[in-house]
């Protein structure tokens, strides 16, 4: 009764105190104005620019000149192009793939019973270097990686390890990046994976073991299925931040050695704002758009094979 | 752009797939783009008698300038200067961030402009030719002219003005020497000369102190101006032609030039590059007997209390004395509404009075007047050997900028780069630079 009396009052005093309908789409317009405003200036007025900005030849300085499909021509015969994109998408996957699988085995260590300031203490020290801006890593990490002076040379040094030119070196440099990248932003992914986590009904593991299975089997076919949706979630989510590094390329190797570690967005950067081709750059913002979101449609159509909702 | 995009979205799933897709992906396409647009420090209006300057400098060289343009304020007290100071950390970053604020449409009455930049904002149409100016102030004009060296007069004419006219009053330079430490040279039982020693000669001077004090003996980094054309200007050779029209990175003097400073990484008498090595910091330490540089070099003397410790020496050379030179200029823009305004402060920055000033507040170049480089002003409180600076614009190679120097830059330092950390062969890796250096220009 007290349910049913608290549901029916519910529509009248709404429509009594914003007028009706009409009144409340307006409102609800009125709230999403200042969201929209942003959208429009910062992302989707842009978005549109660059896109027209993509069919012209423009310099900056000098008035721009219509080419029509001239600069995507050019960039599909660029025989750069394949190599930013090999390298963008190597460090992505190596990005998804180390964050994810180190996220949740440190998610379920941490996740195990332990003192509660010990595991504050550890989630806190994950989560730190996350907070550290991408300019004071890049330049801590050129530090610690000096081949001459740096910590991880001298103590490979000590065991009797040649420690290779981290970031000179072609074959070097990427992986040293990806691991730069790995340990400033895992604890994002490590919180989520926790939380994801956390929300496992432990009832059902229970009544796993109770079944008799062992803590691999448990793991596999009762946390991983229901984790599932977190594991989607931070596989996208890694992807695209990944898919964008531009930061830590642009402070420590600019690209090289020998565009070893040059990403789609810094060619980007480089075409806009060092070439000056900036229809060109647009051709290769709406290429990034494109990629990013192709990938995104195709893990959405993989997910209906292996996301569990709940 | 970053991993921090990550924020942007609520942890734990939960939100529609579609908003996800359309914002992510709108966002990932709109990154550099936004900058595009522009909006306020442009040229002040017309008859406000307010002037904007743009200038390059990190925090202290915008010390310096800030006390120069507060003289000004003080003698030209009818004129507002308003100045942002750009950290660029090239001269070529720096032309690229002032090109992308003038398409934002931020125009400021005067520019300086490094060579490296000169002949690309002349050749775009975005300067005032000073002709005018000069005539109106002939005397002065004159004066100044007839106290720099005649090479900042030539190469004036020659590297940046495309057509024939003047769009710039030229100021101070770099040119490129040694900072030594001389107790080190001493503990090793090197004499220490002025000039006129060989690459031989810097070598076993380096060996000597390597095993006496276990010292480096210089840097090998990969900077165009500061780390590639010394080497390369002392054997003979040098990145371009000396119109810029022809890459020349890998003439056999430029090879011998790369083999060289590799050979000092791979003899341990440089660090290895490829890390963060704070030069004057080493060398305060007793860990580096020498570093190159032009003037900016005196001021962290002056911090790291080592000015009577340094003398500056010539470079060594292989064939010929040899330096870059880079140089300022002062160009007033087509879109100023304060022409007059903006020559008086020009006529400033050239007087005897400012160059004085600016070497005497701590200006990290060469002044332009011989007279004022030669005086106290210069080479009080600074390391013996200082007028080396000054005499090397004599035989001093104008740093080669074509109209996509940053380009260029890129290519001839990652190539320096690869060379001198042993991650290729010097003729093979500039002969492949050069070839991506003719395609430039």
């Amino acid at each position: 009764m007290t349910t049913a009396a608290s549901v029916s009052t519910v529509p009248r005093t709404s429509a009594a105190t914003t007028g009706g309908p009409a009144t409340n789409r307006w409102v609800g317009l009125a709230f999403v104005s200042p969201a929209l405003v942003l959208f429009l200036v910062f992302i989707g007025g842009p978005f549109v620019f660059a896109i027209v900005l993509s069919l012209y030849s423009w310099d900056l300085l000098t008035p721009a000149e219509f080419v029509g499909a001239g600069n995507f021509r050019t960039l599909f015969s660029d025989p750069l192009l394949g190599k930013v994109l090999t390298n963008t998408f190597l460090f992505a996957i190596a990005s998804v793939v180390t964050h994810v699988v180190g996220a949740l085995l440190l998610a379920l260590a941490v996740n195990r019973a332990m003192n509660r300031a010990v595991s504050y203490f550890v989630r806190t020290a994950f989560f730190f270097p996350f907070l550290i801006s991408w300019s004071a890593v890049a330049l801590l990490f050129k530090y610690v990686l000096d081949p001459t002076f740096g910590l991880v040379s001298h103590y490979l040094g000590v065991v009797g390890i040649s420690a290779p030119d981290w970031f000179t070196d072609p074959h070097w440099a990427l992986p040293a990046i990806i691991g730069i990248d790995w340990w400033h932003t895992i604890g994002f992914t490590f919180v989520i994976m926790l939380a994801g986590l956390q929300t496992v009904p432990t009832h059902l593991q229970d009544a796993a073991r109770t079944d008799g299975a062992n803590a691999w089997q448990v793991f596999w076919h009762v946390t991983v299925p229901l984790m599932s949706p977190t594991l989607f979630f931070a596989t996208i989510i890694t992807f695209i931040g990944a898919f964008q590094i531009f930061d830590p390329m642009q402070i420590i190797t600019q690209g090289g050695p020998d565009n070893a570690t040059k990403t789609i967005v810094m060619y980007l950067y480089e075409q806009g704002f060092q070439s000056f081709q900036i229809g060109y750059a647009s051709a290769v913002a709406v290429l990034v758009f494109v990629v990013i979101m192709l990938v995104t449609v195709v893990q959405f159509l993989l997910s209906r094979v292996w996301v569990h909702e709940q | 752009m970053t991993h921090h995009d990550r924020t942007l979205l609520p942890p734990g799933g939960g939100m529609n797939r579609r908003t996800l897709l359309k914002g992510l992906g709108v966002a990932a396409a709109t990154p550099a783009l936004a900058a595009c647009s522009g909006g306020g420090g442009g040229a002040a209006s017309e008859g406000s008698n307010t002037i904007t300057m743009m200038y390059n400098g990190d925090a202290t060289q915008q010390k310096a300038f800030k006390a120069l343009f507060a003289e000004f304020g003080k003698v030209n007290s009818k004129i507002k200067l308003v100045a942002q100071g750009i950290p660029a950390a090239s001269w070529a970053a720096f032309s690229n961030t002032v090109a992308t604020r003038i398409a934002g449409g931020q125009v400021p009455d005067i520019i300086q402009i490094a060579t490296e930049g000169q002949r690309l904002f002349a050749s775009k149409g975005l300067l005032t030719p000073l002709e005018p100016f000069i005539e109106k102030d002939r005397a002065l004009v004159d004066g100044y002219l007839a106290d720099i060296d005649p090479n900042l007069k030539k190469w004036n004419t020659e590297y940046a003005s495309p057509d024939g006219k003047t769009y710039y009053m030229p100021g101070g330079y770099n040119t490129m020497a040694l900072y030594a430490r001389e107790d080190l040279f001493e503990k090793a039982g090197v004499d220490l000369p002025d000039k006129d020693w060989t690459w031989d000669d810097f070598r076993a001077a380096g060996e000597r102190i390597k095993s006496k004090t276990g010292a480096f003996l210089v840097p090998a980094a990969s900077g165009y101006f500061t780390d590639v054309m010394p080497w390369l200007t002392t054997n003979g050779a040098s990145t371009f032609d000396e119109q810029w029209a022809t890459p020349t990175f890998d003439s056999p003097e430029a090879v011998e030039a790369a083999e060289f400073v590799r050979g000092l990484v791979e003899d341990g008498l440089a660090p290895k590059p490829g890390g963060t090595y704070d030069a004057p910091t080493q060398m305060k330490q007793g860990k580096l007997a020498t570093l190159g540089g032009g003037r900016w070099p005196t001021l962290n003397m002056r911090d790291l209390d080592m000015v009577d410790a340094v003398r500056i020496v010539d470079w060594p050379t292989k064939t010929q004395n040899g330096s870059p030179v880079g140089w300022d200029a002062w160009p007033i823009t087509k879109a100023s509404k304060n022409k007059e305004a903006a020559w008086e402060f020009i006529k400033f920055l050239i007087s005897k009075d400012a160059g004085r000033f600016y070497a005497e507040s701590g200006g990290t170049i060469v002044p332009a007047r011989r007279s004022v480089a030669g005086s106290s002003a210069f080479t009080d409180d600074a390391p013996a050997g200082s007028l080396l600076l000054r005499e090397a614009i004599s035989y001093a190679t104008p740093i080669p900028s074509p109209d996509r120097g940053a380009e260029c830059q890129k290519v001839i330092e990652e190539a320096w780069l690869t060379i001198v950390s042993g991650n290729g062969a010097a003729a093979d890796v500039l002969g492949s630079a050069n070839d991506k250096l003719a395609a430039l220009v």
